[in-house]
């Protein structure tokens, strides 16, 4: 059993390699940004990579922007595992939110089961969104990436519209919906800053899947279906079961992630609130390629690159968009087969 | 009802002409068989550098011009990492999208110390072409008549680009690559050098479509491609990867455009949901296409 | 005599599963002949002219072309060599018209830019009339038969003035006389000077158009030989070989079998061919027998695996499955009844390469290993490693499985399917590629399943195979069944003979199961 262990823990590490050059290369950029950028890179590079870290405020709301991207992440892990793209992120987040925020709002009065009930409503309308671009991929082969995005799209106007239009709450100059009664918001983790315990909840939804991926029979169908579905055919799985709950449970998993931004954060679903917690979920699912467990790392990754940025830009002369430029260098080399597989011995079957 | 719908047409034809653009550089790349979703992000970059050179340069042709090469410098790099080290070309593309929307905003305040709207003071309107004569036929003239240069460029670049696919053998070539790569790789010719000029390609017109954006306005606004380089991809696929569909898909995004601004103050219909209606339509399309290919496969089989 | 290709001691190795495909091969092709390359399947045939034509690199050997040695490194240069090759499967773009796919690469131009759309048609249409092809240059590829897309790809090469033209299976999906003609114009073409090299297993055809015929078995070539100084039978004893001798006892069907598995009049069609893939195909699988059935590939064997696994659907006819009807059920279903299933690609459909050995063992039994609604990977783990050690597979069972050889792959694949069965069990070619004692293993797996009472369906182009465990064998020609023998009937016959049934030479008749 000890043997297996280490021949396992060698091309992991390997693997692993290829992962932390890009991480080394997206770190010099930011070297480079800010020799080229700031008067004083000295103490741009100073706030830049130790600024997240110094005030419980900054680390709190960097913990605290991982929160989405870890539920987004799993979210299209899960569909990627499946062999399935969820490109809707954007709109399941945004409409689940709205969702959940609604339902509280009606099901007050139900205490602790209603927050329960909203919170699933919201997932399972951002669920059934994602669900929907699975049956059309199931029944005619429509590309699911196509319309996940597309429904996502005309989600978002909607969302937008009912925010700005019957459910705008005239009391504040926000354009937002009315606020989720007090009770039901979580309790803060680290004053000042934003984090709530809706992290404990991120972390149960870690666990949750990892040991569904790959602790359960339906986890395990899933991902035989994706890593090949002729195979998976072949050994009796349904595999057009896993093309919809899959994307399902994408859904749910954004949803989540939107009802808990609301409950943990915003309080009140605000008009675009959400922006680029999708992409970003998937940028961090794709750092993490797919494993739920590496989901965390990444998240928090692409949260320290943006914490970073945000304090270098408050106390000194750069701005914070060049944290978006840093995540995209390692966006866009994350996938590339020749780095990663700069460092792996060429595998030859025995 | 001809009171306002000639306006609104009108302005339905500006709006469409950057969504025109962008969706034509998507085709080509679309037909070598690569899905590009880095059109919003190169949109932006020819948006931004176009308007900037132009205000270092005091020159429109010289901006645009400038602006194109520094797109077309951005899809050269998108080719070159997603072909040559072998990437994901759809991770790729969220890449360009990222770091234009970083770069744009570095930049302005690197250069202007403005993170916001930048304002160019010696950028004069663009010019609006047309003369009386054609501006007198009725509607059509009303309609057509009167845009800046961008807007005829665009249509010149339509019979170009539907020239270039079906009357050249560099456009034979690059269908081929999408249709069945092994034609041409089997004759010795090398797809991916197909795919690299698609995507230039796509850099190019881009960088006009984003130079039209800005120069309009005079001045820079972040993000000011607000999704117009995903409605393109959008209009790649409503417009049936023809050329001439690209020109009616994109005419359907700008009409629900120009005509939900109309319909917000007149008719007191949400512009969201009129903006929500081509994508709807885009889905029902897809749908449609999908049965119908299904069925016609499953006599195959 | 001028010689178009000289290949010296040629060796290749497919380093995915060792497999030596080339074994320091030796061919030689004259100007102007047409010369069949014949074998059996994998016995490295299409690997030595990928060699040839730029797309597979060897480790050893030199090639010279016209007498000049060469390194033929990309199909590119192989064309600049004047080297074309007809691939089994048709690199055409389906939507564009004959001339735009001939003329791929060098098309005709109008003012320098523009492609003379007229002018390709009037180029194309002069070869066709020269060569007295049966198409027109204006034609969409997507309308054309199988037939007329052959055509398409030999005319791009003539188009190319190409000298060396090799043609992998040219007549596999052809009717009788879409043959005559394509065999006309390769007359034609090597009397204009072309050489032409033919891969092919059809007998009837290396007689009827070669010049030449060069045999290869197990990666080797054994020689070659004017075609007029060897008769079929003498070809035929060369491609399949001298026997292994495998020892496995068999065992008279007694009065307690009973049928399991039938299949009545299956016929499966596809579009754009003319011929049924399978025909009317009848036959009955008892329990305590193995029924195999025996043929060239291309011949039907590929689709009644199929059919059995429920990959495709029969357009006719019925499966039973101890007298209840499995037709078309799917493949899921399929698996609920009963179905086990050792499948010939073993690389795509039998195993997940990127999956654990364990996962790929519990595939479609994962239910049985639930303890509180999760997967109990102890009792997994355990269950695996057992069946690792009973089938000396050596492999653990935590590594990916596409780490293995090939055969152990194959050895974790019998021990699953061999443990999920139930009545009946399919193997389609279950020692292709696997050394002796593998092969051994792999038939004493199949008789000790058999004498348990397993009604096993064996599918497989190895006639060896065949005659050491079969105890009965339907012989496919062509989508239909040509002869029937038992075992010890195949057996008394000689394999020469039995080779003719499966080349189409001889025909039984319709005997009845």
């Amino acid at each position: 059993m000890l043997e297996n262990k280490n021949k396992k823990v060698l091309p992991t590490l390997r693997e692993g390699a290829g992962s932390l050059l890009i991480v080394l290369i997206a770190l010099s950029a930011v070297i480079a940004l800010s020799l080229i950028l700031s008067k004083n890179p000295g103490k741009t590079l100073g706030y830049f990579f130790l600024g997240p870290l110094q005030s419980r405020y900054y680390f709190g709301n960097m913990l605290n922007s991982a929160i989405p991207l870890i539920f987004g992440g799993l979210g299209v892990s899960l569909a990627m595992q499946s062999g399935n793209f969820n490109l809707g992120g954007e709109g399941q987040i945004y409409g689940g939110a709205l969702i959940t925020t609604l339902c509280t709002i009606y099901f007050a009065p139900l205490g602790i089961v209603g927050a329960l009930l909203a919170l699933f409503a919201g997932a399972s309308t951002a669920g059934a969104l994602a669900g929907f671009s699975g049956f059309l991929r199931m029944k005619w082969n429509t590309s699911e990436l196509i319309t996940s995005f597309l429904i996502s799209n005309a989600v978002l106007l909607v969302v937008n519209y009912l925010i700005a239009g019957p459910f705008l709450d005239p009391s504040t100059s926000l354009i937002a919906t009315r606020k989720i009664p007090e009770t039901f918001r979580l309790s803060a983790l680290l004053p000042p800053s934003n984090l709530s315990t809706a992290l404990f909840f991120a972390l149960v939804a870690v666990i949750t899947v990892h040991i569904y991926l790959y602790k359960t029979k339906s986890g395990y169908e899933l991902r035989m279906t994706g890593l090949n579905s002729r195979f998976a055919k072949y050994g009796g799985i349904n595999t057009k079961k896993f093309i919809v709950l899959p994307m399902f449970l994408s859904g749910f998993l954004y949803g989540l992630g939107g009802g808990f931004a609301i409950y943990g954060t915003y309080f009140a679903s605000i008009k675009e609130f959400s922006a680029g917690m999708g992409w970003n979920g998937l940028a961090v699912a794709l750092i993490a390629k797919n494993k739920p467990s590496a989901v965390i790392p990444a998240a928090l990754f692409f949260a320290y690159i943006e914490a970073g940025a945000r304090s270098a830009m408050l106390h000194s002369d750069v701005t914070f968009e060049i944290a978006a430029i840093v995540q995209s260098i390692v966006f866009f080399l994350i996938s590339s087969e020749v780095l990663l597989t700069l460092f792996e011995k060429k595998r030859r079957p025995a | 009802m001809m009171h306002f719908s000639i306006p609104i047409l009108h302005s339905a034809v500006t709006i469409m002409t950057p969504l025109l653009l962008a969706s034509m550089g998507g085709l080509f790349t679309e037909l070598s068989g690569m899905l590009n979703i880095a059109l919003e992000g190169l949109l932006l970059t020819g948006a931004f550098f176009s308007v900037v050179f132009t205000y270092f340069t005091g020159s429109m042709i010289a901006g645009t011009l400038l602006g194109i090469g520094c797109t077309m410098l951005l899809s050269a790099i998108l080719a070159s990492v997603t072909l040559n080290l072998k990437s994901n070309v759809f991770i790729t593309g969220l890449a360009v999208n990222l770091f234009a929307s970083g770069l744009t905003v570095v930049l302005s305040f690197a250069l202007f110390a403005n993170k916001g709207v930048v304002v160019f003071d010696n950028i004069r309107p663009l010019p609006l072409l047309g003369t009386p004569r054609l501006a007198s036929i009725p509607i059509l003239g009303d309609i057509f008549i009167g845009h800046s240069a961008f807007v005829y460029l665009s249509w010149l670049l339509l019979v170009i680009c539907y020239f270039v696919l079906y009357r050249t053998p560099f456009g034979f070539r690059i269908r081929a690559t999408g249709l069945h790569q092994e034609a041409l790789s089997s004759l010795g010719m090398r797809p991916n050098a197909y795919r690299f000029a698609s995507f230039l390609i796509s850099g190019f017109t881009c960088g006009l479509g984003g130079a039209m954006l800005t120069l309009n306005l005079g001045a820079f606004v972040p993000n000011i491609t607000a999704g117009k380089g995903w409605i393109a991809l959008v209009v790649i696929f409503l417009g049936n990867k023809k050329p001439f569909g690209l020109f009616i898909a994109a005419f359907i995004f700008g009409l629900a455009d120009a005509f939900s601004n109309y319909a917000q103050g007149a008719l007191n219909i949400p512009s969201d949901f009129i903006l929500a209606i081509p994508y709807v339509f885009t889905l029902l399309a897809m749908i449609g296409s999908s049965i119908y290919a299904k069925n016609k496969g499953a006599i195959e089989s | 005599m001028e010689l178009a290709v000289e290949m010296l001691n040629i060796t290749k190795t497919y380093p995915e599963n060792n497999l030596r495909a080339n074994d320091g091969v030796d061919f030689v092709l004259r100007k102007g002949e047409i010369l069949c390359l014949a074998g059996e399947n994998g016995a490295g045939k299409t690997t030595l002219m990928k060699v040839l034509y730029g797309l597979e690199d060897h480790e050893e050997g030199t090639i010279k072309i016209r007498g000049n040695q060469e390194n033929i490194s990309s199909p590119m240069v192989a064309n600049r060599l004047g080297i074309g090759m007809v691939h089994q499967h048709f690199m055409l773009v389906e939507d564009f018209t004959v001339a735009q796919n001939v003329l791929m690469g060098i098309e005709p131009r109008k003012h320098r830019i523009s492609y003379d759309l007229k002018k390709a048609v009037t180029l194309v249409n002069e070869v066709i009339e020269r060569h007295h092809f049966s198409i027109e240059a204006d034609m969409v590829v997507r309308n054309l038969t199988v037939g007329q897309k052959q055509q398409v790809e030999i005319i791009k090469m003539l188009y190319r003035d190409v000298d060396i033209l090799i043609l992998d299976e040219p007549t596999s999906v052809l009717t009788e006389q879409e043959i005559e003609s394509l065999f006309s114009t390769f007359r034609q073409l090597a009397k204009r000077g072309k050489s032409l090299i033919l891969i092919t297993h059809k007998l009837r055809e290396i007689k009827a158009i070669s010049d030449r015929v060069s045999v290869m078995r197990n990666g080797k070539m054994l020689g070659t030989y004017e075609t007029d100084e060897v008769d079929e039978r003498q070809i035929s004893a060369l491609m399949m070989g001298k026997s292994i001798s495998f020892f496995i006892e068999h065992t008279k069907k007694d009065d307690e079998s009973r049928p399991v598995i039938e299949g009545r009049k299956i016929t499966v069609l596809r579009q754009g061919q003319e011929r049924p893939l399978l025909n009317g195909l009848s036959f009955t699988a008892y329990s305590k027998e193995i029924l195999g059935f025996a043929g060239v590939s291309g011949n039907g064997l590929g689709v009644l695996e199929a059919v059995l696994g429920g990959f495709i659907p029969t357009f006719d006819g019925k499966v039973l499955h101890n007298g209840k009807d499995i037709t078309n059920i799917g493949t899921a279903l399929l698996r609920k009844q009963g179905l086990a299933y050792v499948p010939s690609d073993r690389l795509h459909i039998g195993s997940s390469l990127k999956a654990t050995v364990q996962e790929n063992i519990i595939v479609g039994e994962s239910g049985s290993f639930k303890k509180n609604g999760f997967l109990d990977q102890k009792r997994v783990t355990k269950h695996t490693n057992d069946l690792l050690q009973r089938y000396s597979a050596k492999a653990t069972a935590q590594m990916p499985i596409g780490t293995l050889s090939g055969g152990n792959i194959q050895k974790v694949i019998l021990a699953r399917e061999i443990e999920r069965y139930r009545d009946y069990i399919v193997f389609s070619e279950p020692t292709w590629g696997l050394d002796v004692a593998s092969s051994q293993f792999v038939y004493e797996q199949i008789a000790s399943l058999r004498d348990k009472g397993a009604a096993v369906i064996l599918i497989s182009s190895n006639l060896d195979e065949m005659l050491t465990i079969a105890d009965r064998i339907i012989i496919l020609y062509r989508g239909t069944r040509v002869a029937s023998f038992s075992g010890d009937e195949a057996r008394a016959l000689s394999k020469e003979e039995i080779g003719e049934y499966m080349l189409g030479i001889r025909n039984q008749g319709d005997r009845g199961a």
